[in-house]
């Protein structure tokens, strides 16, 4: 992991006290709410539902073990004993007064953390990938370059009042477990012949309500220029950008209206930095400087190949053998392998942590994965250091402390936003949706028998749950007062199983809320009906079209949702 | 030369005691206006006497968030001050447009925030090449003052030196 220096350290401790008398004059009354707002929201204070909710910051996922023990003391002293991981790799508290959220930021500074730019239309925290670093499929680590991009990102003062949110995802690997063509930069790590490290840059993807992949603009930028590229284009973004209408303003808009234009732009920018501005070429990182930052990403101490002699012995418990399937992952390192946590169970809602839980993840991660967590996209927790000798323990370890469903990328690891019962933002709620569905698909044999598929949920077109890019995906509409929920198909968020990252089809008017069960297992029932021999649910859904599962949803449909 | 690009400390203008004065009629900026010393014109107003402005007399710009502010590039330097405008103060577009002033187009005059501008905005204006800033009336100039102290550093470089800490040659 990533090691402060003091300079890190100090800068987060000084975060915290210009955040605190920003506090204290709204307090006071000399800082008005309006004014206040932008910038508690470039700390991570939403006002929400029942209280201010902090979105905390978790560069390109990684935690540490002695992180998410703060977050667990936050969660037990300071909300009401639970926190959330979102798809983009935060942590979200619900209950924190916000006279006590000056505190709680000392509480973070304290291990390193913030919510700086985890919220308001700056950059955002950077994603990656939840296995970069072990993953067997690996090109390039991305997390040196995740961490250049987090420190040159952090408090960029021409940037933090761009005319919409940006986000940038990262993805090393053969695989993107990132969906990186779904945000306003996608960066893809490559190696071109000469074996020179490079990126492969996409801009203006993003979900919303104009869902739009990221197009291409660089199919190879040398590494060493990628923090001058991306000041270009969020540059050209800065100025050119629309801010008269939010629903207009994210740089999607702008790349589909100027098309070429924009990438002419945008290169005449880059090379105008680096040719015409005092010191244009300051940005331009030095091998010295990837080397210093890489050496906070060597194995741990002790990490080494294992001659490995892992076999699952036939009379082990089948409970064993099928989280072995789906919550253990191959492993660069022979002898290790990556785990999950599953997040996903009955009685919780997707995504959700109590600090116990939490306090026991951190234990976890001490005993078999060198102190070291990730929060993955899927919302699930990742330990990266697991000793395939150790995994018969680490399972009954993870079953005490309810984190062993064996589900991962099953129907029920579903993606889910806190919807309508915490988001103020929601149209309607999406946590008992997932409850019902995970309700009615709680038969592990069927899970199995449906195999790999992508169900994500958002509770409004916000697309906090990323509907748009799911196998089924879920949104949640208000027609009338009314919650409804749109179900649409055939989405990717561009993983090697979903194909090429495309936005789902609607499959009809919206369904009402205690139809959507019925809709989702009619659905699946067409898909088990019509499959070919080993099909995933995707593939059926591509090869024979929308319009069997148009009218078994259909059927479904015992209310008369109006047509949107 | 770089180290003392846009380096000035920020002076707070009181626009009771501003020699720099605007030339607005009833009906907005006049169209017809004489040469005086520190006129603040508009863009506009600008092109239409620029020809006739005498080489030796101060003379500002106003510059809205859509100008272009390639377009001053060849009059820059003649003119003295560049005030940049934030209509609301979560629109960054004149953060950008003062980078450029004093990265690109080496502008050494000054650079003016004007608009709705407020005391946590301090920093980034700092940083991007803003030496002077009218504050919205309701400001507390002590406020302002402070929050230019919560940093000694940043990770990125900017204006005054556009060196990040990576790329600066130890002390």
């Amino acid at each position: 992991m990533y090691q402060y220096t003091s300079f890190d350290a100090h800068f987060v401790k000084q975060r915290a006290a210009q955040y605190r008398d920003q506090l204290e004059r709204n307090l006071a009354g000399k800082l008005g709410d309006e004014e206040f707002r932008p910038l508690r929201l470039q700390n991570g204070w939403y006002v929400q539902r029942h209280a201010p909710m902090l979105r905390v910051a978790v560069p390109y996922g990684e935690l540490s073990s002695r992180q998410i023990r703060a977050l667990a003391r936050i969660a037990r002293e300071f909300d009401r004993g639970y926190a959330h991981l979102t798809t983009r790799q935060n942590v979200q508290f619900n209950w924190i007064p916000l006279n006590r959220s000056a505190d709680v930021m000392d509480v973070l500074a304290d291990v390193g953390m913030h919510g700086i730019q985890t919220s308001g239309n700056c950059i955002r925290n950077t994603t990656s990938d939840c296995f970069a670093g072990v993953a067997p499929d690996e090109i390039v680590d991305p997390r040196p370059y995740c961490e250049l991009l987090r420190q040159w990102s952090t408090l960029h003062p021409e940037f933090a009042f761009l005319p919409r949110k940006f986000k940038i995802a990262v993805s090393g690997a053969l695989e993107d477990r990132a969906a990186i063509a779904w945000h306003d930069i996608g960066l893809q790590l490559l190696k071109n012949e000469a074996g020179e490290i490079g990126f492969k840059v996409l801009v203006g993807g993003g979900m919303g309500r104009t869902p739009v992949i990221g197009t291409v603009i660089r199919e190879f930028l040398p590494w060493h220029q990628i923090l001058v590229f991306i000041e270009a284009i969020v540059r050209v973004y800065n100025r050119h950008g629309r801010r008269d209408n939010m629903y207009k303003a994210r740089i999607k808009i702008l790349v589909k209206a100027e098309g070429p234009r924009f990438i002419q732009d945008v290169e005449e920018e880059f090379l105008a930095i680096l040719n015409h501005d005092v010191d244009g070429d300051a940005h331009l990182i030095p091998q010295s400087e990837l080397d210093r930052v890489s050496a906070s990403f060597v194995l741990p101490e002790g990490v080494a190949p294992i001659e490995s002699d892992f076999k699952v012995p036939d009379d082990a418990p089948v409970a064993y053998k099928r989280w072995l399937e789906r919550n253990v992952h191959g492993h660069k390192i022979a002898g290790y392998r990556a785990v999950t946590l599953s997040l996903k169970r009955l009685g919780q809602a997707p995504g959700d942590a109590t600090d116990e839980q939490m306090e026991r993840a951190a234990d976890l991660a001490d005993r078999y994965s060198h102190g070291e967590l990730r929060v993955s996209h899927d919302q699930n927790l990742v330990l990266p250091w697991v000793r395939e000798s150790d995994l018969f323990e680490l399972w009954q370890a993870a079953r005490d402390a309810s984190y062993a469903s064996p589900n991962i990328g099953l129907l029920t690891d579903m993606i889910n936003c806190p919807g309508g019962d915490f988001c103020a933002l929601a149209n309607a709620r999406s946590i008992p949706i997932a409850q019902a569905i995970s309700e009615r698909f709680d038969d592990l044999d069927e899970l199995y028998d449906i195999g790999d598929i992508d169900l994500h949920m958002s509770g409004c077109i916000n697309s906090c749950g990323h509907h748009h890019s799911a196998h089924i995906g879920i949104l949640g509409v208000d027609k009338d007062g009314k919650e409804w929920y749109q179900v649409s198909l055939g989405g990717s968020d561009g993983s090697r199983i979903s194909g090429e990252a495309v936005p789902g089809k609607v499959i009809g008017p919206s369904f009402a809320a205690d139809e959507v069960p019925d809709v989702i297992e009619a659905v699946i029932e067409t898909y088990r009906g019509q499959r070919a021999a080993n099909e995933l649910f995707i593939d059926t859904v591509r090869r024979i079209g929308l319009d069997s599962f148009k009218a078994a949803a259909n059927a479904a449909r015992r209310s008369t949702a109006k047509a949107s | 030369m770089t180290a003392t690009l846009g380096n000035s400390p920020m002076k707070f203008i009181d626009p009771h005691h501003d020699r720099w004065h605007t030339i607005v009629g009833e009906d907005g900026p006049m169209v017809t206006l004489s040469p005086a010393p520190y006129s603040l014109l508009t863009l506009l107003q600008w092109h239409a006497v620029r020809s006739r402005w005498p080489l030796d007399m101060p003379v500002g710009v106003a510059i809205g968030n859509a100008d272009e502010i390639e377009d001053l590039k060849p009059d820059l330097p003649r003119i003295a001050l560049v005030a940049l405008n934030f209509p609301k103060w979560v629109d960054g577009r004149a953060y950008s447009q003062a980078r450029l002033l004093r990265a690109r187009f080496r502008f050494t005059g000054e650079v003016r925030a004007t608009g709705e501008v407020l005391v946590d905005m301090m920093p980034l204006l700092q940083r991007t090449g803003f030496d002077a800033v009218v504050l919205r009336s309701d400001q507390d100039i002590e406020a302002a003052r402070r929050a230019l102290t919560f940093f000694p550093g940043h990770y990125q470089g900017d204006v005054r030196d556009n060196h990040p800490p990576f790329n600066r040659e130890a002390a």
